[in-house]
């Protein structure tokens, strides 16, 4: 199997301007590097300020990256113009959070879906009955054909704006906390709809959200990011089973599972929560999680960890695991 | 894969008065008509008659914007026929034709000896003239001054919102989007704009122009015609239309650049929103976001700045000819009527009396219309209006 | 027997709209007892937070409290309808004997006064300092134990030189501030981090032992109520579909809705083939369903359950259900 995208050093600073000066950088992104194959979902999970959607919309160049490689296909997404970055906008497309925004109020839903269309020169027959067939596959009908995105709910809109991706057929998708602005029940909808497409027509997948459960639910592999590095990578059976990184730990320790009697054990486990995540204006020297870490070590506070394998497949950048 | 669609019984019934059916139906009938030139756009635009209808119920139960609304279309009505329904012609004594009827009283008569040029004879003849609301100082009637003052004033507002607003809009819709240098460019040259204070712009404006504009209009025929024609002016007043279009463009200049400002604005925060970003990652070009996506997303506000402006803009050029720039005699304008009253004042009362009304009223009645329109269009005011809308149900423990 | 400190009675609030009325709850009963933590749980559109903001008449126009009583117990054994209370008296309760706790921290700050300011403020309003200055040093002590870090320094900064985590515990103060004896916490952590999430319900749990409070928490996250509350009410389109307590509504839901919604959340715990996912959505509140508003939705649905509103019956001690399959 070949990787869909292949990502290497990736970086993005932006910059703190006083006046016309920079005085300092946000990094937000500081050095991704992974793989995605093809029709695998890869789920990036973190908390607020580690990066994750900084990362997902660099890697389709929404925001210019500051370094690295992004390879697509083969291709480097760098240096890709004109006609070739069409094609790339194509093939590579994002499903963004916030339903109530991302669709544009002004347009009824049957612009909405045809307008990349049109814009990529997609044939259609009858372009009616395109989009009825899209809408039926994401479980909305030619009722709402005509309608304005402010006469749905939040699940119909994500649904209206995956519709809107299918019709691109686009090899990789970006989904950027598609549900979590959505009730739990719609929720599960949704993340079906997004399964079974990907079963149907070998969609690639880069699910990233805050939520373990789901990301648990959706992805193969998952990667854990902190202030804008990979800490953790592996296959999502093994992060859940096996944590290695102390972050992840306290990630999993702190998520408030639904069942009374289990919830009250992993409580007592959760002694390791502390501190919040800090400001990726100026991370800390050394491992950036080594404040709120209960094993830092000195080592800890002067040198970044590298990623090294420590089971099959599951990498971890860690110096409890990683020989200085 | 297809939830299972539940269809709920809808039936919505809202408590609707007269005026609501009357909207319905001249929204209906404006729909059928569309549907003439473009097959099916009624079905493919329920949801946009619906809110238009929505629109129209809110806009009936406001008072205040229902008055304006019924000045402004009086205002449309007489600024279009008004020219035309005049008992006496603004030029029928011409202004430098003595008549005995100077200054009359309203609701005077008099028996007057007329000497006038009709194709190219000099008739004499008497009449009675009644003057409802007096004369002026050319003897002239002032009510139909007035309803003939309605088309200067109209067509001064059209052509002025035309094209410096949609200026202002385009320059600051590309500077709210690139930002960087050409932002730069553009809010400072706005800036400059800015920093005169708009009537003294507009008075220097007006007294340096009229001598261009008029030699170029003297050169062009055709030019001349239009504008007379837009007017309802009378061939004879050709030398006086430099001075008017002066006003026309210092206007302009001066309106523009507050649009620029506001929706640059709108644009920066706009443009923030997923949607956009959803847009480039179709690959969308610029241009096309600009006008499609951000432009019909940011209109509200501005829409409501330009129905104050209609009303800005009456006042500003009355407060112009008042002082004597724009239109002068014979050109019927509310503010020279005025300028000609002070004079006379107060003996004269009328003449500054029924302008200033007029002025008032329909400057009032765009304003009223503005605010009924912007409760309307922000759909923030809109969810908060209380509303008694009576509902039939279908079942439901609504009326248990 | 546990006693209780809230009796909420038929309450219904409508809300007069530009599109129609809106029927936010309609007849939502239930108790609150004395020290417990009781979770309101439901999807948007619930009515959830519309109760919560009834209880203290908080709800503006173009919303109406249409009927119901909201009977307070207060400490010394006196009973009073908050309903029916005018705008002073329940000032005089509202921040003092029941606070709130809402749910973005970072707009539940005024960004223009310092957070020693907004919480000597809520405690110079309800008489316990005699002015702003004069309080700080209670405030100092409010910030310890909410555990924010440097109080001394924190008092005088700003909101926004705050993060979120900060900002919810500042929040909290001004909510403890008084010594309340219930506190209604609005989705206090949707907004947070899930580390920083833990943190804080744990700090709601001893601040909660501590001043011998009854905690309402109002939330959609299945997993904080099982944590955190002991009784649950589920809340469905605007009324109330089922009481328990916490292992009777994960181990025995009676509602087809409750056991959907336990279908559909992802535990990360426990490995879940396949989630379930309730068909349909929420129902349009203007035009809301006939008989029980569940049952356009609802797998279990029969023909009296289209024409019938179902009543809320105990099945169990304790657990209540209001469904025509009872």
């Amino acid at each position: 199997m070949k990787p869909v995208l292949k990502v290497e050093g990736l970086k993005k600073y932006f910059p703190i301007k006083s006046l016309l000066r920079t005085i300092a950088w946000v990094k937000a992104v500081d050095g991704i590097t992974l793989e995605i194959m093809s029709g695998e979902t890869f789920g990036l999970v973190g908390e607020s300020g580690c990066g994750k959607t900084t990362t997902g919309r660099t890697i389709l160049r929404l925001i210019e990256p500051t370094e690295g490689k992004i390879i697509f296909k083969g291709k480097d997404v760098m240096s890709l113009k004109g006609k070739d970055l069409l094609w790339f906008r194509r093939n590579a497309q994002i499903m963004f959070q916030d339903p109530y925004s991302s669709l544009n109020p002004r347009q009824t839903v049957f612009n909405i879906i045809m307008e990349p269309v049109r814009f990529h020169g997609i044939e259609v027959n009858d372009p009616e009955e395109f989009v009825v067939k899209l809408l039926e596959s994401v479980g909305l009908n030619e009722m709402h054909l005509y309608r304005y995105p402010h006469e749905f709910s939040g699940g119909q809109r994500q649904r209206i704006a995956l519709a809107r991706l299918m019709a691109l057929k686009p090899e990789f998708i970006v989904l950027d906390e598609p549900t979590s602005a959505l009730d739990v029940s719609v929720q599960a909808n949704i993340l079906n709809t997004l399964k079974e497409l990907q079963s149907e027509y070998g969609f690639t997948y880069l699910f990233i959200s805050h939520d373990l459960g789901v990301v648990k639910y959706m992805s193969h592999r998952i990667g854990v990011m902190y202030l804008g590095k990979l800490v953790e990578v592996g296959p999502s059976d093994r992060i859940f089973e096996n944590p290695l990184h102390p972050y992840t730990q306290m990630l999993l320790s702190a998520i408030p599972v639904p069942d009374p009697e289990l919830a009250q054990e992993l409580k007592a486990k959760r002694k390791m929560v502390k501190g919040e995540p800090p400001s990726p204006i100026n991370p800390p020297a050394g491992c950036r999680f080594h404040p709120r870490c209960p094993f830092a070590k000195d080592v800890c506070r002067k040198e970044e960890p590298p990623l090294v394998e420590v089971e099959r497949d599951h990498y971890v950048a860690c110096w409890l695991y990683a020989k200085s | 894969m297809t939830e299972k669609t539940v269809k709920y019984e809808e039936k919505e019934e809202y408590e609707m008065g007269i005026l609501d059916r009357v909207s319905d139906r001249l929204i209906e009938s404006f729909a059928s008509f569309i549907t003439l030139f473009r097959k099916d756009w009624k079905r493919k635009n329920q949801s946009r008659i619906k809110e238009w209808k929505l629109m129209a119920y809110s806009i009936n139960r406001s008072p205040p914007t229902l008055l304006g609304l019924f000045i402004v279309i009086v205002y449309l009505f007489f600024g279009i026929f008004g020219p035309y329904l005049v008992t006496w012609p603004y030029d029928f004594f011409p202004v430098n034709y003595n008549v005995s009827s100077q200054l009359a009283h309203p609701g005077s008569s008099y028996f007057l000896n007329v000497t006038t040029i009709q194709n190219g004879y000099i008739i004499h003849y008497t009449t009675n003239v009644y003057y409802p609301l007096g004369s002026d100082t050319y003897g002239r009637d002032l009510l139909s001054i007035l309803l003939a003052g309605a088309r200067t004033a109209l067509v001064l507002d059209i052509f002025i919102i035309l094209i410096g607003p949609t200026m202002g809009i385009i320059l600051g819709l590309i500077s709210g989007y690139y930002g960087g240098k050409i932002d730069e460019l553009i809010m400072r040259i706005t800036d400059m704009f800015l920093a005169f204070p708009g009537l003294i712009l507009a008075i220097a404006l007006s007294a340096v122009l009229p001598g261009r504009i008029q030699s170029f209009l003297n050169a062009h025929v055709w030019a001349q015609t239009f504008v007379l024609k837009l007017f309802a002016l009378h061939p004879r007043d050709v030398n006086n239309l430099g001075k008017l279009l002066a006003v026309f463009v210092a206007l302009v200049i001066v309106w523009w650049p507050g649009y620029a400002r506001v929706t640059r604005g709108s644009t920066l925060t706009e443009k923030e929103n997923p949607y956009v970003e959803a847009a480039r990652a179709i690959g969308l070009p610029k241009r096309t976001i600009l006008f499609r996506h951000i432009l019909p997303n940011i209109i509200g506000p501005i829409l409501v700045m330009i129905t104050m402006d209609f009303g800005g803009i009456i006042l500003t050029e009355a407060g112009l000819s008042f002082l004597g720039l724009g239109a002068v005699p014979p050109i019927p304008d509310w503010g020279n009527l005025i300028n000609q009253g002070s004079q006379y004042f107060p003996q004269a009362w009328w003449l500054v009396a029924f302008p200033g009304l007029v002025i008032i009223t329909v400057v009032l009645g765009w304003n009223l219309l503005g605010d009924g329109l912007r409760d309307v269009l922000d759909p923030r005011t809109r969810r908060s209006l209380e509303f008694k809308l009576k509902k039939k149900t279908e079942g439901g423990e609504a009326n248990a | 027997m546990p006693e209780p400190i809230l009796e909420i009675k038929d309450l219904s609030v409508y809300f007069y709209t530009y599109a129609g009325v809106v029927k936010a709850i309609e007849k939502v009963s239930f108790d609150v007892y004395r020290g417990e933590t009781l979770a309101l749980v439901g999807e948007t559109g619930c009515g959830k937070s519309v109760t919560s903001r009834a209880i203290t008449k908080l709800i503006e126009s173009p919303g109406k409290i249409v009927s119901g009583q909201v009977i307070y117990h207060r400490n010394d054994g006196s009973t009073v309808d908050l309903l029916k209370l005018n705008e002073e008296e329940i000032r005089e309760i509202r921040g003092n004997e029941i606070a709130y706790i809402f749910q973005d921290p970072h707009s539940s700050l005024d960004p223009l006064y310092t957070i020693g300011y907004q919480i000597a403020e809520s405690m110079e309003v309800h008489g316990r300092i005699k002015n702003i200055k004069e309080g700080i040093p209670k405030v100092i002590s409010i910030l310890r134990e909410v555990l924010l870090p440097d109080p001394e320094s924190r008092v005088k900064n700003y909101p926004h030189e705050l993060s979120g985590g900060m900002k919810q515990r500042v929040v909290i103060g001004t909510g403890i501030a008084n010594n309340p004896k219930i506190l209604i916490a609005d989705e206090p952590t949707t907004a947070l981090d899930v580390t920083v999430q833990a943190q804080i319900l744990e700090l709601l749990n001893e601040l909660k032992r501590k001043y011998n409070a009854t905690v309402i928490l109002i939330t959609h996250n299945l997993g904080v109520v099982a944590e955190t509350a002991q009784r649950v009410i589920v809340m469905y389109a605007g009324k109330v579909a089922e009481i328990g307590t916490v292992e009777q509504i994960f181990k025995n839901p009676l509602h087809p809705y409750t056991k959907g919604l336990l279908k559909a959340v992802p535990n990360p715990m426990i490995k879940v083939e396949r989630l379930e996912a309730i068909p349909g959505t929420v129902p349009n509140l203007i035009t809301p369903p006939g008989g029980c508003r569940f049952h356009p939705r609802c797998p279990f649905a029969k023909e009296i359950c289209r024409k019938k509103v179902p009543e809320l019956k105990e099945i169990e001690d304790g657990h209540f259900v209001a469904c025509n399959l009872y």
